[in-house]
């Protein structure tokens, strides 16, 4: 299986709202008011991008060939069994390799260390994003991953 | 059952491993390593030695990764030969290990220049967790170091033995230091950030001898006749594959053991991964070790599907590719990165201040390399674009934009579906 959040590009708005409850979901006291005050600020982990007329919020793609995983040189990005890519603080030391190589740039620096989509791993009702895009224009996609 | 001997336990030989056990589950895989080290990564030991991470953290899989794939590791053994015709290869002490096919996974040993008094105690090259430790156990003694060599090496070794308190002078042969991957204009502006947290750098100076009575170093003179009084030297400059295990054998060598895009050596069941490998570099398609952790793990990934499936997949070739961050500034490289000849277009924006500066190379349309100081987020981004090999002329003028991002990119994911074919470009509906 793949696992990743999709975009309809038709959607989106770039109201934001996957950035800013993203960055709050990931902050230490997950809460907007007091979230503000933390240091390192929290880093949304979603980018709202655009081009000409067309917008879109992009995050980690949980790539089946994940280049970052491949790139990090402490095994601090690794491959989840549910075949997400996931991303070990502790072992991380701020080397940007996995940044160098990320085709949609969505490896965000944070203090010392980087910060990735991680699918919202362990919250209830999915990835926060999804939960509350008001046009619903990101969902979770569950895909047939090929045998390659 | 089939027999897979993988010489080396580092990047290339264990990604090959785990791909080799993914794919065939009874097959025997025997590791040998002269290192008697559980797996680790080389590229921390300048962490390691900074005291920035402990020793703990060197370790890139679990003290567990043999039993866990059931491999057999020999470890703490030298191959000193390999027999392809009888399909065996043999190591230090006598013993012989046979295989039904083998991966060379070597990788390269740190080059010690000729220089009159390099044996001396006190002078190392920073490779192995033993050289590592070995300039620990010196730092005891040392006042003041000096690192030969102004590459990524030289100076992460430079900012390790800083940061544990310790004079550092880096003396460069060329006029700037990391000559390997910029030209002088990005490379001042790391040169002064670097300077200005207290590392001394001298250019265009070489070393001529390692002083010192007793056979410890005590400095170390230059060609200009001056003499820096030192306790420690880390050499840094480069490496060399270790191939000599091959020498006299049907095994094609040139600098490095030479492979084709399947990672399959002249030899057909002998294949090589890493920074021992030779194989085509993905802009220039000639022959090149791009001696990088990235290419050693996906290398060793293809060759380990190959030797099991026959070759079924290829390597699209080997990417020059860095990234340091030093004192908080991040550098990244990629590709070209030097105006070779007129043929080269060059795009470049800075800002001073922060200090922020990118420069481009680009060739017939084509982005084929980059500098990023400062700011390199969307690295990743110009990467993927030097990879793809598109004609990049429509998006040229955001390239340089502050606000660069994948989006950007876009038209030209929609323009190329042929070359950027992985599904995850289709996520974006
Ligand atoms: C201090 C440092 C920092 C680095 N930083 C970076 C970085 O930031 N980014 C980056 O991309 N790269 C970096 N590198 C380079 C990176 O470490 C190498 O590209 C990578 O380790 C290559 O992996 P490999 O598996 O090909 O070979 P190696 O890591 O060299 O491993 C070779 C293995 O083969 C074994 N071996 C060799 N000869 C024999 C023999 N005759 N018999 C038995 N066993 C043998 C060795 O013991 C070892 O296990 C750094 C390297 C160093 C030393
Ligand atoms: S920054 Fe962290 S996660 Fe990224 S490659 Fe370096 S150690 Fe791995």
């Amino acid at each position: 299986m793949k696992k990743t959040i999709i975009v309809e590009t038709e959607k989106c708005l770039g109201c934001k709202t996957c950035e800013l409850v993203c960055a709050v979901q990931h902050s230490n006291t997950k809460n907007l008011e007091l979230a503000v005050f933390e240091q390192p600020t929290p880093v949304p982990r979603r980018k709202v991008e655009y081009i000409n007329s067309v917008i879109i919020s992009d995050g980690c793609h949980h790539c089946e060939e994940a280049l970052c995983v491949s790139a990090c040189m402490s095994a601090a990005m690794y491959k989840d069994v549910d075949g997400t890519t996931q991303h070990n603080e502790e072992k991380c030391v701020g080397c940007n390799m996995c940044i160098m190589v990320c085709p949609f740039g969505v490896i965000k620096r944070k203090g010392n260390v980087v910060v990735k989509c991680d699918l919202c791993k362990g919250r209830e009702n999915g990835p926060a994003c999804v939960e509350s895009c008001p046009t619903k224009a990101l969902k979770v996609s569950m895909q047939l991953q090929q045998i390659s | 059952m089939k027999r897979y001997v993988i010489i080396g336990t580092s990047a290339a030989g264990v990604s090959a491993a785990e791909v080799i056990r993914k794919l065939d589950k009874t097959a025997k895989i025997i590791m040998v390593s002269d290192e008697n080290y559980p797996v680790y990564s080389r590229c921390l030991l300048s962490y390691y030695l900074a005291n920035d991470i402990p020793e703990e953290k060197l370790k890139y899989r679990d003290e567990k990764f043999f039993d866990q794939n059931s491999i057999d590791p020999v470890l703490g053994k030298k191959v000193v030969k390999i027999e392809p015709q009888k399909k065996v290869v043999l190591l230090e002490d006598g013993s012989k290990i046979e295989y039904d096919t083998l991966l060379i996974a070597t990788g390269a040993r740190a080059k010690l220049e000729n220089i009159p008094g390099k044996e001396k105690y006190g002078v190392f090259g920073l490779r192995t967790i033993s050289d590592a430790k070995q300039i620990n156990t010196r730092l005891n003694k040392t006042k003041t170091a000096v690192m030969l060599g102004g590459g990524l090496i030289g100076l992460k070794a430079a900012y390790a033995v800083h940061k544990r308190g310790t004079e550092v002078v880096v003396v460069v042969k060329s006029p700037h230091i990391l000559s390997q991957i910029m030209d002088s204009e990005p490379a001042e502006i790391v040169q002064k950030h670097i300077s200005q947290k207290g590392i001394q750098i001298q250019t265009n100076l070489a070393a001529v001898e390692i002083l010192g009575s007793n056979q410890e170093v005590e400095g170390v003179k230059l060609e200009n006749n001056t003499v820096i009084q030192c306790e420690l030297i880390i050499v840094g400059k480069g490496v060399q594959p270790n191939i000599e295990l091959v020498k006299d054998t049907e095994v094609k060598t040139n600098y490095g053991i030479v492979v084709n895009e399947y990672l399959q050596t002249s030899v057909d069941n002998i294949y090589a991964a890493g920074d021992v490998a030779e194989s085509n570099d993905l802009i220039s398609g000639n022959l090149t070790i791009n001696a990088l952790w990235p290419n050693a793990v996906i290398q060793g990934k293809i060759a380990g599907y190959n030797m099991v499936l026959g070759n079924t997949k290829k390597y699209d070739g080997t990417l020059a590719m860095n990234s340091v961050e030093f004192f908080g500034l991040p550098v990244i490289t990629c590709g070209v990165t030097k105006q070779k000849d007129e043929t080269i277009e060059v795009l470049v924006t800075k800002n001073e201040n922060k200090p922020v500066y990118k420069k481009f190379f680009i060739k017939n349309g084509v982005l084929i390399g980059f500098v990023l100081i400062g700011d390199v987020e969307q690295a990743g981004v110009y990467n993927s674009l030097v990879r793809k090999k598109v004609d990049i002329t429509k998006i040229k003028e955001s390239l340089v934009s502050e606000k660069f991002d994948f989006a950007k990119i876009l038209p030209l994911v929609n323009a190329n579906k042929e070359k950027f074919f992985e599904p995850e470009y289709c996520e974006i509906v």
